[in-house]
């Protein structure tokens, strides 16, 4: 196999760059593109998406031209991944396929031309909640992680970090019902979709643990008060924008 | 056994996969389509179960494809995932099962056309390939080779130029004829290299049809035939075995002599432990 990074075949360039030994996703801020990039993990009911859209009001106001993207929002993809879900047609396999296509057209089309343009890019979920899924629903872990080696790498992956039953007791009390993939009720862990989410988020939690140091995620604690976490975020966030002046949009 | 590029995909087990599974490779307009209409009665004929399948056939992402591909904006990894879900989603609900059942799968193109699609627009080769690991290994590869000379005219001749067998994407500045000719040998060359790389029976398909039929038809029962016998003589050995453990030795003995002078095997190979030698040099014959 070719692997040499000058290659080219015809007149076309290789989009990636040949696979390093270490981090497998590419660098966006210092070294990177213009851009900075700041992505949301955590388990359902860590309060994450409430946190990126308190940053995202901040950015805002302070004059930064801020991109929202969602997980699982392809305009191009949608419509498969819902047919998918409704008839239950999903194995781990073609899940992890069709998430992952959703994300790639997400990136092909915003996240990275937008980063090269030199905006800041917030992400509601990133290609850890992929690893995180996949690999609690079966995939081998190197497969997923090859799978998203196109993928950029984020300016600051903030991990919202929460107990199993506080993220339970949230979401519990949030929703009529689960549903049946973010239950985890494919995998037949438990007919219960209590019982099944409450194991199969377990196995993500511990997938989430593994990532950490794995790729440097910043981990917030998300049982403190919301206005905590928010500063701590704020502050880091502040260190990575300095020296970015050019991303500030005239009014 | 069946075995994988090397990742297993969760629940696919390889071990009773006994069914046969048949590629059909080649660039657009190679004749990929003709064959497999011209095999499959064949094959039923012959008494085998067929399932053939192709590419965006998928239930769950066909659909999406097509749609898709109807707007210019689907980026080259985009693309590629799209197709890879399609084939995945053939793979665990249609030809993993039908290999179950001991079809014979047809398949109007596999990951080669996919790997080379995305090769010529640029994608990184060990990613698409690291994708591409949980696929099985098929049992015969034939690549219909066409040369893009004799691709035109056929394809002008038939449904016209397509916009993404034309690679478009690729070349927009170009006419669609010359953006064909340019991006139709480029794949070739990919095809060309994949072929090496994968072990393809190269089949010409330039001639008339019936004349690639013929060919294929060929391999084809080369290829069961050699599957037919090792089936049956590992059937014949088994049972001679569990025989000859009950026998008394010189029954035994007798029974061997016999089978060895028998003029023509009945079926297949004859077991290694019953060659007219008996030393049992641990070759099949």
């Amino acid at each position: 196999m070719d692997t040499n990074p000058a290659l080219r075949v015809g007149a076309f360039e290789v989009l990636f760059p040949v696979r390093q030994n270490q981090s497998l996703i590419k660098p966006s801020g210092d070294g990177g593109y213009p851009g900075r990039l700041f992505i949301v993990e955590g388990i359902d009911g860590s309060g994450k998406s409430t946190q990126l859209s308190l940053l995202h009001k901040w950015l805002e106001a302070k004059g930064y031209g801020v991109v929202f993207s969602e997980w699982n929002s392809s305009m191009l993809v949608k419509d498969t991944t819902k047919l998918g879900k409704k008839k239950k047609m999903l194995t781990p396999a073609t899940f992890s396929l069709i998430h992952c296509t959703d994300f790639a057209d997400r990136t092909e089309k915003s996240i990275l031309p937008l980063l090269k343009a030199g905006a800041v890019v917030l992400c509601d979920r990133y290609v850890y909640t992929a690893f995180a899924r996949d690999v609690a629903r079966g995939m081998d872990r190197q497969w997923v992680r090859d799978l998203y080696d196109f993928a950029v790498k984020p300016t600051v992956a903030f991990y919202f970090r929460v107990p199993l039953e506080t993220a339970i007791g949230r979401i519990t009390a949030a929703r009529d019902c689960l549903k049946y993939y973010e239950a985890g009720l494919d995998l037949g862990l438990s007919d219960d979709p209590i019982e099944s989410f409450r194991k199969f988020q377990g196995r993500i939690l511990d997938e989430y643990e593994r990532m950490i140091p794995e790729f440097g995620l910043t981990v917030i604690d998300a049982t403190l008060p919301v206005e905590v976490q928010q500063m701590q975020v704020r502050q880091i966030a502040k260190r990575q924008l300095e020296g970015a002046e050019e991303l500030r949009v005239r009014p | 056994m069946r075995e994988t590029y090397g990742k297993l995909l969760p629940g696919m087990k390889l071990s009773d996969l006994a069914g046969k599974l048949i590629v059909i490779e080649g660039t657009d307009g190679a004749g990929r389509t003709t064959q497999i209409n011209l095999l499959k009665p064949w094959l039923e004929e012959l008494g085998h179960a067929v399932l053939d399948t192709g590419m965006t056939r998928s239930p769950l992402a066909g659909d999406g494809i097509r749609r898709a591909k109807e707007g210019n904006n689907l980026g080259r990894v985009t693309q590629s995932l799209f197709y890879a879900t399609d084939f995945v989603d053939r793979l665990e609900n249609e030809i993993a099962p039908a290999l179950r059942a001991g079809f014979i799968v047809l398949t109007d193109r596999y990951i080669y056309s996919l790997i080379a699609r995305a090769m010529v627009r640029g994608v990184d080769p060990a990613w698409i390939r690291s994708l591409y690991m949980v696929a099985l290994k098929p049992d015969a590869v034939f690549y219909l080779r066409v040369g893009v000379d004799q691709l035109v005219p056929r394809v002008i001749f038939s449904r016209g130029f397509d916009y993404w067998e034309s690679g478009m994407d690729l070349f927009p500045a170009h006419d669609m004829y010359d953006a064909f000719c340019n991006y139709q040998k480029a794949l070739l060359a990919e095809f060309d290299r994949l072929s090496t790389e994968y072990g393809f029976e190269t089949v010409d398909a330039s001639p008339d049809p019936k004349i690639v039929f013929s060919s294929l038809k060929a391999r084809i029962l080369n290829l069961l035939d050699g599957a037919q016998k090792s089936f049956m003589s590992r059937q014949v050995e088994e049972t001679i075995e569990r025989m000859t453990r009950m026998m008394d030795p010189a029954v035994a003995f007798a029974a061997q002599n016999f089978v060895a002078s028998q003029p023509e095997p009945v079926m297949g190979n004859i077991p290694r432990f019953l060659s007219a030698n008996g030393n049992g040099n641990g070759h099949h014959s």
